[in-house]
């Protein structure tokens, strides 16, 4: 068996550990991975917060899968016909993968971030993902935001990235030294002015996609203080059973933050029931952008946001975006309407809706922007263990080179 | 007359690969030290004599046994596991910083154990087929009142994302 794992994030390499483990020991298989970045490790070393260092923990188990001498890992890859978003990197068409391997996986997560209809991508409205890339140093190495000249910071999301930007900007500077936060990004961070940093989601606390954790570490920053929730907000409706996170996200929100509100410098707010209709960005009337929110409902039929009717209008100076992330669109296989790559049990399946043979899909790729790296790992895993069956089903033999769909789909047609 | 680049690479794959890359210039920094976060060794617990030890029944979902494991009183059921090659999970390496390690305990056992901590129910609550009886294996410590007991694997989720069904979070 000769395996391509396109993407060399924490899917391909639980994908590979696990292959380790079911493979036959004296089986000369080969497990290749490839990544644009000549790092592996994806969002392990580019997307979880620099505070964060047991979650890193992982690695110890890419690095012993990687021992193994029939794997390696080859960074700097840009595998397909599509340009690289990376310079200097080598370009390795998609046919040659498939000629030259008996299974391809692939593990390229999802990459771009999902943006807002109302609100165009400017100088007072950056993505989260760039500040993410900027606070772990990804090659694509953007700008930093010019911190010393904020104070009011509005973030639009719910889910951990919103809250890890957001523990970022609020945590002090002396507390982010004692990490692997690169120099550069501590000294703008030293210079920082944002006083305030509002996170805004459309429906309310129980649709929230963060979880307890994250929720606990806003809660208990040492330098920062919540605005107080109104307790109507904190009512679950009648008749609905609640999770167990929910109850508890609940529960943590109603004892309020460690520090009392009004007793620090910096603060922070949750604006449940908000979504952005527009921003208005600085002019000479006005110095400050000024972001308009509808007021909104959630449906409990539909469980989606509903506007009321009502509007508000906040000033603030940096609008973040952080809705989460979708695949290539002109990447192989991708639906445009699922946001990442079309699979079934784990296998690709062409535009044409054939079931390809000995290709796979695994992680984000495969199932979308969802789920920590617990859940990752086990469909890593599920993957795996598909593939070893395939193999199995086959002698062991693998005359079957795999079948690479003439019609690749996604916005080529 | 000129080699794509493609076919230089697939050439290398059957030699050492170098790679070379150019570095930009970088602004001269001073040296600070590295913050790496302490690697738990689970070099092994050391295995008491036979019929010494506190013994622990590892079952899987379904209630089979896999393993009768013996270890001793303040090693976790984690570092037992992978001592005794337990196909059990610890992603985060015990810093209750993920659920990979959980497990379903019975109930008289469960209710001996000193309560979890904020941080690890808070890992819990995202744990794939959680029970009143689970905690995480890397934060119970064997003690003698716990001999005989039956560690429960929760079952392994049979790829969740089939039919376009998502994760919750």
């Amino acid at each position: 068996m000769k395996l391509a794992i396109i993407g060399g994030g924490p899917s391909a390499f639980y994908v590979a550990s696990r292959l380790h483990k079911l493979l036959p020991q004296t089986l000369d298989y080969r497990i290749h991975l490839f990544d644009r970045l000549w790092s592996p490790h994806g969002l392990v070393r580019y997307g979880v917060a620099p505070d964060h260092p047991e979650v890193k923990n992982c690695t110890h188990k890419f690095d012993e899968a990687a021992l193994d001498r029939r794997l390696r890992f080859f960074g700097n890859v840009n595998v397909g016909d599509n340009p690289s978003p990376l310079q200097h990197t080598v370009k390795l068409p998609l046919s040659s993968i498939f000629s030259n391997y008996s299974h391809v996986v692939f593990a390229t997560g999802c990459t771009l971030p999902k943006r807002h209809s109302e609100l165009p991508p400017s100088a007072s409205c950056i993505s989260a993902l760039s500040m993410v890339h900027w606070y772990t140093q990804h090659p694509n190495a953007p700008s930093p935001p010019p911190l010393d000249k904020l104070s009011h910071v509005s973030l639009i999301g719910n889910g951990n990235v919103s809250l890890d930007v957001a523990r970022m900007l609020l945590t002090n500077v002396d507390v982010l030294r004692k990490y692997d936060v690169p120099e550069r990004v501590l000294d703008v961070l030293a210079e920082s002015t944002v006083k305030h940093v509002s996170i805004v989601g459309r429906r309310g606390p129980l649709e929230a996609a963060f979880t307890m954790k994250e929720l606990r570490e806003m809660i208990n920053l040492p330098d920062a203080s919540m605005v107080p929730l109104a307790p109507e907000l904190l009512q679950p409706s009648e008749g609905v059973p609640l999770t167990r996170q929910q109850t508890r996200v609940l529960q943590l929100l109603s004892k309020g933050s460690k520090n009392t509100f009004g007793t620090t410098a910096k603060t922070w707010s949750l604006d449940f029931y908000r979504s952005p209709a527009g921003l208005m960005v600085p002019s000479s009337e006005n110095t400050r952008s000024q972001l308009s929110l509808a007021h909104t409902v959630v449906d409990p039929a539909t469980q989606r946001a509903v506007p009321t009717g009502e509007t508000s209008t906040v000033a603030t100076d940096l609008v973040v975006t952080s809705l989460g992330f979708h695949g290539e669109p002109t990447a192989p296989y991708f639906d445009p309407g699922l946001g990442h790559l079309r699979t079934l049990s784990n296998r690709i399946v062409t535009n044409a809706g054939t079931t390809l043979r000995n290709v796979y899909g695994s992680g984000w790729a495969s199932a979308g922007a969802h789920g920590v790296l617990a859940a990752t790992m086990m469909n890593a895993y599920d993957v795996a263990e598909t593939i070893v069956n395939d193999h199995m089903k086959h002698g062991g033999r693998d005359e079957s080179r795999p079948v690479a769909g003439g019609d690749t789909g996604g916005a080529q047609n | 007359m000129f080699t794509t680049p493609a076919r230089l690479f697939l050439r290398s794959l059957r030699t050492t690969p170098r790679t070379a890359f150019r570095t930009a210039n970088l602004a001269p920094c001073a040296r600070r030290t590295m913050h790496s976060s302490m690697v738990r060794y689970h070099a092994g617990i050391e295995r008491p004599a036979p019929g010494t030890g506190i013994k622990i029944h590892f079952n899987d979902s379904k209630g089979t046994l896999i393993k009768t494991v013996e270890a001793n009183e303040g090693d976790d059921i984690l570092a037992v596991a992978h001592e005794y090659d337990i196909d059990l999970e610890g992603a985060c390496e015990g810093s209750v910083a993920c659920s990979t390690c959980h497990v379903i305990l019975p109930e008289d056992k469960y209710d001996l154990l000193p309560e979890p901590e904020d941080d690890e129910n808070d890992m819990l609550d995202m744990a794939f087929g959680l029970t009143d009886t689970s905690r995480l294996g890397c934060q119970v410590k064997l003690t003698k009142a716990l001999d005989g007991m039956v560690v429960t694997l929760p079952a392994a989720t049979r790829n969740m994302f089939v039919d376009g069904k998502k994760a919750s979070h």
